[in-house]
Formats: C-alpha cells, structure tokens, sequence
C-alpha cells in the first residue's frame, strides 16, 4: 500500500513546461561558447565523483599560473611521488640523504663563493654567475618534471574517468570529460580534424559510455595508429640491431637506448611528455605491466613466439636473440601505450603484437 | 522451428529456390550481395527507417558506430536498379522529398511492395582480401511493405478450423468483443454446415474486415489483424480469394462437400499458398540480416491491452523465419538469418536518460522471441534507435526538480515546445496501478531541413544498428 503510495508520489504525469528555463545538455559543439547560465548548470550538476575533474581543471590552470604557492604545492606533490609509502623507512633515508647533500652542497658552494670572492673579484663574479646558472638551470629542470609529472598524472585521472565512464548508461558527465581531454590535447594542431570530428559525431542522445566510445573511434585511434608505427620501428631497429652487434655489450647499449626513446616518443605522442625522472619512472611501471601488452593475445601466440625465437635462433644465435629483443621491444611498446593512453582500451581496438611479430619474423631475411 | 519445409507448398518452389541460390552464389563470388528484412508491425517505421538508412549511406554521413566508415575505408554508396524487375522500386526519392519538405511530414502509409538496392564501395579492411580485389562492393537489397502483411506468416502454420478457434476466442474477450459485435451475431445465424453461397461469405468477409478495420483503428492500437490482406488488399482488392472470414468448425466431423465451411476452409487455403506463400518465399525466405522494428512507446500509450496484443502480434510474426548461423550448406539450400536486431524505435520521443531503460523494456518484451532465435544460433541484440531525430533533450526545473524534458515540434502544431514526455518504467511493473493512462507519448514532425546540411538525416543510433547488421560484410 506505501509502497504504491510512493510509487504514485513519485510518478509525474506527461506535461509541457515553459520552454524559457530549458537548459540544452552541454553538447560537445556548445562546449566552445560556453554561455554563463551553461556553466552555472554543469556546476550544480556536479556529483561527487565528477569533483575529480573539476579538482583537475583547477590544478591546471594553477600550474599555468607561475605563482609561487602553486609551485610550492607542485613541489610537495613531487615529493611525494618519490615518498611513495611503501618501503617507507628506505624512502625516509633517501630524502634524508638528499637534502643533507644539497645543504652541502649549498654551503660548499658557498665556501667557495667566499673563498673566490677573497682571492679576486673578478674570479668571484665568475663563479657567481656559474653558481646562478646551475641553480638556475637546475631549478628549471625540477619545474618542468613537475609539469610533465602532472601530465603524466593527468593522463591516469583522465584514464580512470574514462574507464569509470565506458561503464555507465548515464548521461551528461562525458561531455566534461571531453572538455577535460580537449584541454589536455588543446594545442596540437593534428588532432584538430579528430576533434571536429568528434564534435560532429556526438549528440545529445548519446550517453556516457557511448561518448567514450564515440572519442575513442574518432580520436584514439588515429593516435593508436601512429603509436603502433613506432613500436613496429623500434621493435624492428633492436632485432636488427641485435642481429648484427659484435658484442653482448653493444647490444646492451643499443636496446636500452632504443628502448628509452621510442617509450618517450610513444609517451609524446599521447601527450605525455615525460622528462628523465618521468622516463624513468615510466619505464620502471612498464616493466612492471609489462604482462599487459599479452593480455589480448592467446596462449598459442606466445608458443609462437618462444618458437618464432628458437626457430631463428637455429638459422643463428644472433638472429635468435634479435628476435626475442625486438619483441621484448614490441611488448614494452604495446605498454607504453597503454600506460600513456588517456582512456583505456575497448576490446576491439586492442593493440595485436601480430603483425610487430610477422615482421620480426622477416627480419633473419633483411639481415642475411 | 519445424515450419520451415513442410509450410511451403512443396517441392517445386524449393527447387525454385535452389536455382535462385545457386544463381545467388555466382553472383556473390564477384560482389556480396546482403538481404536486409525490416520487419515490424504497421506503424513501426519501416519506411522511415529505410529512407534514413539509405539517405545516410548516399550521403556519406558522420557515422560514428560503423567501423567502414571510422577507418576511413567507406569510398561511397549509390543506388542500383535491382536485378529483379518484378517488384516495384522504393520510392526514395518521394519519401525523401516529404521529410525534407518545406514542410516536413512523415510519408504515407505504405500499401505494397517495393525493394531497393544500395550498393556500397569500399576497402576491404583485410591484406588478403585487398590483394584480391582493391575495392569492394557490397549490395544492401532493403524490401519495404504494409506492415500488417507480416502477421500472415504465421496462418502457413495453422490449419483453418484451428485459426478459426483462435480468432474466436481472441474476438470474444475484451477489448475485442464490442469491436467484433455485428460480425459474432452474423456468425451467430450461420453455420458451417449450411449449404455455401456466395452472397452469404461476401456478407461474412465484409463483416470481418470491418472488425478488423475496427481493431487497427481502436484507441487501443490492436495490432493482432489477420489476414493481413483484408486490412490492406495491394493489389487483391475485391478479389475472391479475400472472400472468407472464421467460421467456427465442427471438432470431429468433416464438414460437407458444398457447405460454407468447406468454401471458406478452401479460399483460406488459397489464400495461404499463393498470397501468404509467395509472399514469404518471394521477400523473406532469403533474408541474410533481420531488423525487426517494435513501436513500444505506441504499445506504452496504447495501455495493457496494447501492449500484450503487440507482444503476440511480434512473437507470432517472428515464427516463420529461419534463423541460424550461416555456412556454405545453408547458403546453398535457402539462407538462414544469422544477425537479428530488435530496436525499439522513434526513441528521440523520450529524454535521452530515458533511452536506455526503453531498451531494457523492450529487451524484456521480447525476451522469449530473443531466446528462441538464440536457441537457433543466431546474434540477437536490442537497441534503442530513432531513424530521423525530432527534438532535442533540454533539462528544466518543475518545482525543485530537475526534469529531462524534449524540445520539438508535435504533430499538428507549429511552435516548437518543451515536453516532458514521462520516463520509462524501469521495474516489473510497467502500468503503475491506480494511474488513468500513465503513458501519453506525442507524435513529433520532422524536423525542420533534414539534410540540408547535405550530411545525411540527423538519427539515434543508426550507425550502431548498422554495424551490428552489417559490419562483418563490410570488414
């Protein structure tokens, strides 16, 4: 009986409102000229877990602002991505340890401020510009990892988002999203025709999960292309190299080398741009998912490759080792992309190491 | 479904068939040739739906959902006389002509049959196929026809005394029964006995259709009308194989030769072979593809009468298909129809949050008819589609709540307004108790210059639907 009570309560009958207070759901098109009375509705539209988004909004537009409390705050946020909790006291000692020796260093360079200044002035004001452009160049260079650790952050927020929405029939919080992607991506004149098109292909009608689907066909995928392009590249530039090396040293070289730039090159493209703390750190989490770029792939492929490898490695031992290296390579690749991919892959568009492996399988005919 | 050979007359037609398919295989080796069935009951929106599809395929719109055309691989698509001279063309152009109009309608009802033919050139998205040939085409053979012809297929199923039984029972019970009133008292003086006369089965005919007319016309949208002919004739009008009507049979003895039940139980026979055979055997026998389109908010406005008559109509419609997963043997003897899709159409007469609880809703609608053709092999999906897009989804306030609303044009009137147009149940109970017809959903005009922009008909979800129809032929 409450029950139906409710029910009833609940229920509004079909009716016409005044067309004046009518608000159009924020399309991707509107999204540009944004009007007032626009702004005022998404922000009351706001729901808990959106405020992400809108915490992310504002973080950008503090670091594109050079004030100093944002660069403080950006510093503290860097400091904690080094003190990751975890191995806590080791995290402790290294901090530790590192501001002991800058503070050495500060009063080494001090000292020989001092002792410059004492013996000439001229000598002292040589050093004091040397001492101002390695402070300076090196505070610039923090700066910028800040920044592009931010990016690279920015990419995980963007990406659980998305993957948060690819899951949800709702409507109307994906067209924040693309907002937010559009803000990431505003400034890179090749993907404007990927925009448009995008503005053109999304609707009202659409909802959450479609958009993301919608960005990810129109979007993505162009950049997925061009990503998979270089992981072939570097997948066959190490086999290649491998093959022909003198040495295991060589080698060495020539892979991690090999392997840093297209990583970078990959993290580029989606707009990552990690300096070397950034690669390093990237790196270091690419190894750690390195089992990712197989998840698509079945078990006979893999049997493939180990036989791929052994075959070649009859032909010669080198040929047999650059093999393996350049689908190492390909693998690190097909993670790169997926760690640096602002939405995460849908089923269909996962990125094959079939035709990086086919490839490599011709490389014994390039080289002999 | 045991239907399948033993409803067609014999062994003639499927030798017919044979040829046709074995013809059909010769032609597919050069180019892929894919069948699409729209079918749905009257007032679904075949037409429409037919002309948005090939509008947009002409005119190379942004398609979102369909992979050719993502990829960059769709070259174009135009229109090609069909092969098969026998049948009318479908008359794009005019139904076009009226949704882009300077004052747009919705085309007329449809009375025949008329098929067309679209083919489609692209890239082949795979290495080998492009080493074979570099640009591939695909014809897209679409056949549009009265809705209410679809609900013949099932009288191939059943014999006349049983139809009869049925269509009595169903006439007797409310809603119905006022509808069917002078036809039950004329049947009440006759008998299937009697000594036949012409005059007597012309007047039972003509009673008959005009209960059925009643039925089509009623407030609540009946959609349960059969035979399919005696509504809309095509080209049968005042023909003597439409002069029958049910006549409730003796269980156990055979009626005598030369008494009415023995004509009418001929003239259904007759009716079944060579209208309702050759109907099926001509258009729906060699279906590849199946779109099967569902009104459900017209179902919805028509309340709990409606709605249970429009889910029989739909299972029953559904029977004669066959459906199964394709290889070369069934491609041989007949195809089977391996992709079927149900969509619930004119979706944009619903706020966009309100979509994907229709869909649900008709997911459930349709639940037995979706496990049946699963149980057959074949993909079944559900979605919720509108061929052309007439309002746009506006949020408003009504006394501190927030309310999804649509902005367009109703039929019949020129402002454009905000309406909220009510929400989908979304739980078991569809008809909330105590409530005078919950469900009023408007009909909108066409939007104003569909096309203009040269990019196609705006719609809801056509490309999805397209691609679930056909994106592995366009692969």
């Amino acid at each position: 009986m409450t029950d139906s009570l409710r029910e009833t309560s609940m229920w509004l009958p079909p009716m016409e409102l005044d067309p004046g207070c009518a608000a159009r759901i924020v399309g991707e098109s509107a999204a540009a000229t944004v009007a007032p009375a626009v702004v005022s509705s998404a922000a009351d539209r706001v729901s808990p877990e959106s405020a992400g988004s809108v915490a992310a909004r504002s973080s950008t537009a503090e670091s594109s602002s050079p004030d100093v409390a944002g660069r403080l705050r950006g510093a503290l946020s860097w400091a904690s991505v080094i003190l990751k909790p975890g191995h806590g006291v080791m995290k402790l000692m290294l901090a530790a340890l590192g501001a002991l020796l800058l503070v050495a260093l500060g009063f080494d360079a001090a000292d020989l401020l001092q002792r410059s200044f004492a013996s000439s002035a001229a000598l002292g004001m040589v050093v004091l510009v040397l001492v101002a452009m390695v402070t300076g160049t090196a505070l610039k260079v923090a700066l910028d990892e800040i920044v592009n650790l931010r990016r690279i952050k920015h990419i995980e927020r963007l990406r659980a988002e998305a993957d948060r929405l690819a899951h949800s029939v709702g409507h109307g919080e994906a067209s924040a999203f693309v907002e937010d992607l559009l803000r990431f991506y505003g400034g890179r004149s090749d993907l404007v025709v990927s925009f448009q098109a995008l503005n053109k292909s999304v609707s009202d009608a659409h909802n959450n999960q479609e958009v993301i689907q919608v960005v990810e066909r129109q979007v993505l995928t162009a950049i997925d292309q061009r990503a998979y392009r270089l992981v072939l590249n570097g997948a066959r530039d190490t086999a290649v190299a491998t093959a022909l090396s003198p040495s295991a040293a060589i080698d060495l070289a020539i892979v991690f080398w090999r392997n840093t730039k297209m990583v970078r090159e990959i993290a580029e493209l989606y707009g990552a741009r990690p300096g070397p703390i950034g690669s390093i750190s990237l790196i270091r989490r690419l190894i750690a998912n390195l089992a990712v770029a197989g998840v698509a792939e079945g078990a006979h492929h893999v049997a493939v490759d180990a036989l791929g490898g052994s075959l070649a490695a009859a032909v010669s031992a080198r040929l047999g080792q650059g093999v393996i290296n350049g689908l190492l390579t390909a693998r690190l690749g097909v993670t790169a992309m997926h760690l640096c991919r602002p939405v995460g892959f849908s089923p269909d568009h996962q990125p094959s190491l079939k035709r990086i492996r086919s490839e490599l399988m011709s490389v014994s005919k390039q080289v002999l | 479904m045991t239907v399948r050979w033993s409803s067609l007359s014999g062994l003639a037609e499927a030798g017919l068939r044979m040829f046709d398919q074995v013809g059909g295989l010769l032609d597919s080796s050069l180019d892929s040739t894919i069948r699409l069935g729209v079918t749905g009951l009257r007032r679904s929106g075949k037409t429409v739906f037919i002309t948005s599809l090939v509008e947009n395929l002409l005119k190379d719109a942004p398609l979102p959902f369909l992979d050719v055309v993502v990829d960059n691989r769709f070259q174009a698509a135009r229109l090609v006389p069909h092969p098969d001279l026998s049948i009318p063309r479908f008359d794009f152009e005019r139904h076009l002509a009226t949704l882009t109009d300077a004052e747009p309608r919705w085309p007329e009802e449809t009375r025949g049959v008329s098929q067309i033919r679209v083919a489609i050139r692209y890239l082949p998205g795979s290495t080998v196929r492009r080493a074979v040939a570099p640009l591939a085409t695909l014809n897209l053979d679409i056949v549009d026809y009265p809705g209410e012809w679809l609900l013949d297929l099932p009288l191939l199923t059943v014999g006349f005394a049983e139809w009869s039984r049925r269509t009595l029972d169903l006439a007797r019970r409310s809603p119905r029964a006022e509808l069917a009133g002078p036809w039950l008292e004329w049947l009440n003086n006759v008998s299937a006995m009697s000594p036949a006369g012409e005059e007597e089965a012309k007047t039972g005919a003509r009673l008959y259709t005009d209960y059925l007319l009643a039925c089509r016309r009623s407030s609540f949208t009946l959609s349960l009308v059969q035979p399919g002919r005696f509504v809309e004739p095509g080209d049968l009008k005042g023909a003597p194989l439409l002069t029958f009507c049910p006549i409730p049979m003796p269980i156990d003895v055979p009626v005598p030769r030369g008494s009415l039940g023995e004509l009418m139980q001929e003239r259904f026979e007759a009716y079944k072979t060579s209208v309702v055979g050759n109907f099926f055997v001509k258009h729906f026998s060699r279906l590849d593809r199946q779109i099967v389109l569902v009104d459900v908010l017209g179902a919805l406005n028509a309340g709990p009468a409606g709605m249970s008559d429009m889910q029989a109509a739909l299972a029953a419609s559904l029977e004669g298909f066959r459906h199964g997963r394709q290889n070369w043997l069934s491609r041989m003897f007949g195809s089977r129809v391996d992709r079927v899709l149900f969509a619930a159409t004119k979706v944009d007469h619903i706020a966009s949050n309100q979509h994907n609880n229709l869909r649900t809703l008709l997911d459930r609608l349709v639940s037995d008819a979706r496990r049946n053709i699963r149980f057959e092999g074949a993909t079944v999906e559900t979605m919720a589609i509108a061929a052309v897009k007439c309002t746009e989804t506006v949020v408003t306030e009504h006394q501190g709540r927030k309310l999804w609303c649509i902005q367009g044009r109703p039929v019949g009137r020129d402002a454009p307004t905000v309406l909220f147009p009510g929400e989908i149940p979304d739980g078991l109970e569809i008809f909330p108790s105590g409530v005078e017809k919950p469900y009023n959903f408007l009909d909108f005009r066409p939007p104003p210059g569909v096309g203009r922009d040269g990019r196609g008909a705006p719609n809801i979800r056509i490309d999805q639907a397209l691609n679930f129809l056909l994106g592995d032929y366009l692969a």
